[in-house]
């Protein structure tokens, strides 16, 4: 099943760098086994401390090391967890820290994952997609001209402050599994995968509830037309100022 | 709607404390003998302080979300006004320091303090703790010329920070001011503002009167018998929705048309009183 090269943007909240948006993603094509595409975007919480880091370990642990998302258990999630969080406890400079860092870093970093894995089904000839998610970051499905799944929120109203979100350090992680959303189905020719941290998404969603077909509106886009455009967004707050990324992952529409 | 307004660092938020460093912050505090006011009302704006940079850290770095300004306000033996500033390089007219010069500015002591143990215990841990701001009582109250500093002050900020969150003004005093009326000083401040709203100024009146507490009033008629707590009422913003909102959900004890006003606070509420203003903007950008 040939794919379209993603189209992926990463636009930082107004008046941060680059260097500070606190979102991150990663794309894949594994070659050799069952699986073609692993996509995630994870969006690191803003208030705690170090969320860029701890959100892109999330990004790159969900293409590097694959959860079994049709058989996904709370231990197997845990397992997986585990060796992010250890991960992500090397990489503190916890010597360095300065005292208004402390606090933060001792209770971890929080941050949202939506990941997307693509692989072949058993019927050969046929694929399909699995999907995992914890918080506000979002995974669209359009296929025929029609948004056919949102996942995990499917309503604008409600993105709010208090997402749920995978904190790095184990003690302060709370109930996570009763958070985690799962779903799948088939993959079919044309297919379109939209993955997006949350503001992205609560626009993306609003829109579509207002009869416009977002994915239009964000598939016309250069890349040169990309930042004015949110500058635009925020503006008029059609979105909200926060970090704006998207993954667009496009089956090819004629099977080859 | 007014005071909704994102915080980040093109458009961040102000605070401006005012410290009252007269005689009468020498006695008790809270009904404890052995905590003077000027120990906590400093502790109190230290604390409060310290979670203002917090929220703005990043871990190794902060974020200028906040300008903070403090004014301190005595007058020498002889009643002359003493008006002073708390953080370097900072004047009266121009006190305000971005975060990220503020938390430079603290000298940070190490201090044993107990904390859970995560399994129903407690445990002695070292932490380090910034101090802006050392305990100080002097003489008089020159609430009056604090006031007309801090009125500089915010109507340059609010003229350079349109976009703003308008500036929190809080002003931890006796109440007594000995160099005449404050309350036109006050209203004059709550004139100005940003398009998200006027300034508002919060009071935490540490009485010389043994009254009983008074927190978040709505209305004249539950104020305790003090000449001075009707004017502190009467300098004190009324929460706007989102404040009262928040400050609900908080669980503090305000009703509708609640005033940023507490009247002889303890340390709890004190403390409780000037986290409102760090809460207030919950969202940061």
């Amino acid at each position: 099943m040939p794919l379209i090269p993603p189209k992926t943007w990463r636009i930082p909240k107004d008046g941060n760098q680059p260097g500070e948006c606190e979102d991150a993603f990663r794309v894949v094509f594994p070659s050799g086994g069952p699986t073609i595409m692993r996509a995630a975007v994870s969006d690191g919480a803003s208030e705690s401390a170090f969320s860029r880091l701890w959100a892109q370990i999330l990004a790159d642990a969900f293409v590097d090391r694959p959860l079994d998302l049709p058989g996904l258990t709370e231990d197997g999630l845990l397992d997986w967890l585990g060796r992010c969080q250890e991960d992500w406890h090397a990489a503190v400079p916890w010597d360095r820290i300065p005292w208004h860092g402390e606090a933060k870093a001792r209770t971890g970093s929080f941050a949202t994952l939506v990941g997307l894995s693509l692989s072949t089904a058993d019927e050969p000839g046929t694929f399909r997609w699995e999907a995992v998610a914890v918080g506000d970051s979002c995974l669209f499905l359009v296929r025929d001209g029609h948004l056919l799944v949102s996942f995990p929120l499917d309503d604008p109203a409600r993105f709010d402050n208090n997402p749920g979100l995978v904190c790095s350090n184990p003690v302060n992680m709370g109930p996570l599994w009763d958070g985690v959303r799962r779903t799948g189905g088939e993959c079919f020719p044309g297919d379109r995968f939209i993955l997006a941290s949350d503001a992205l998404s609560a626009w993306f969603l609003a829109r579509h509830a207002s009869g416009d077909i977002p994915w239009e509106t964000l598939e016309k886009l250069n890349v040169s037309d990309r930042d004015p455009w949110v500058a635009d967004q925020r503006q008029t707050r059609a979105m909200r100022n926060d970090d704006v990324t998207l993954v667009i992952v496009q089956v090819s529409p004629v099977e080859s | 709607m007014p005071y909704t307004a994102d915080i980040s660092r093109n458009n961040p938020g102000c605070f401006l404390f005012l410290l009252d460093q007269s005689g009468s912050m020498s006695e008790a505090f809270g009904g404890q003998p052995g905590q003077l006011k000027m120990d906590g009302a400093a502790d109190a704006v230290n604390r409060v302080m310290d979670a203002i940079s917090q929220r703005c850290s990043q871990g190794m770095d902060v974020r200028d979300y906040f300008h903070i300004g403090v004014i301190t306000y005595s007058t020498d033996s002889s009643g002359n006004p003493l008006i002073g500033t708390a953080l370097p390089g900072t004047s009266p007219d121009q006190p305000f320091l971005p975060v990220s010069e503020v938390v430079e500015a603290a000298d940070v002591e190490e201090r044993q303090v107990k904390e859970s143990d995560g399994a129903g215990g407690l445990v002695d841990v070292t932490r380090r703790i910034p101090v802006w701001l050392h305990p100080v009582a002097g003489f008089g109250t020159p609430m009056c010329a604090a006031l007309d500093a801090a009125a500089h002050a915010l109507q340059e900020w609010t003229a350079q920070h349109p976009d703003s969150y308008p500036p929190m003004v809080i002003n931890i005093s006796d109440g007594a001011a000995t160099d005449g009326d404050p309350e036109p000083l006050a209203q004059e401040i709550m004139g100005f503002g940003t398009n998200d709203g006027g300034v508002l100024i919060y009071n935490a009146h540490l009485s010389q009167m043994s009254a009983m507490p008074v927190q978040y009033p709505a209305d004249e008629n539950s104020l305790p018998p003090d000449e001075y707590a009707l004017k502190m009422f009467r300098m004190s913003s009324v929460f706007p929705d989102p404040v009262l909102e928040m400050a609900g959900s908080m669980g503090l004890p305000v009703t509708e048309g609640s005033r940023g006003y507490v009247y002889n606070a303890d340390m709890v509420a004190l403390v409780q009183f000037l986290d409102i203003g760090t809460r207030a903007a919950t969202d940061l950008h």
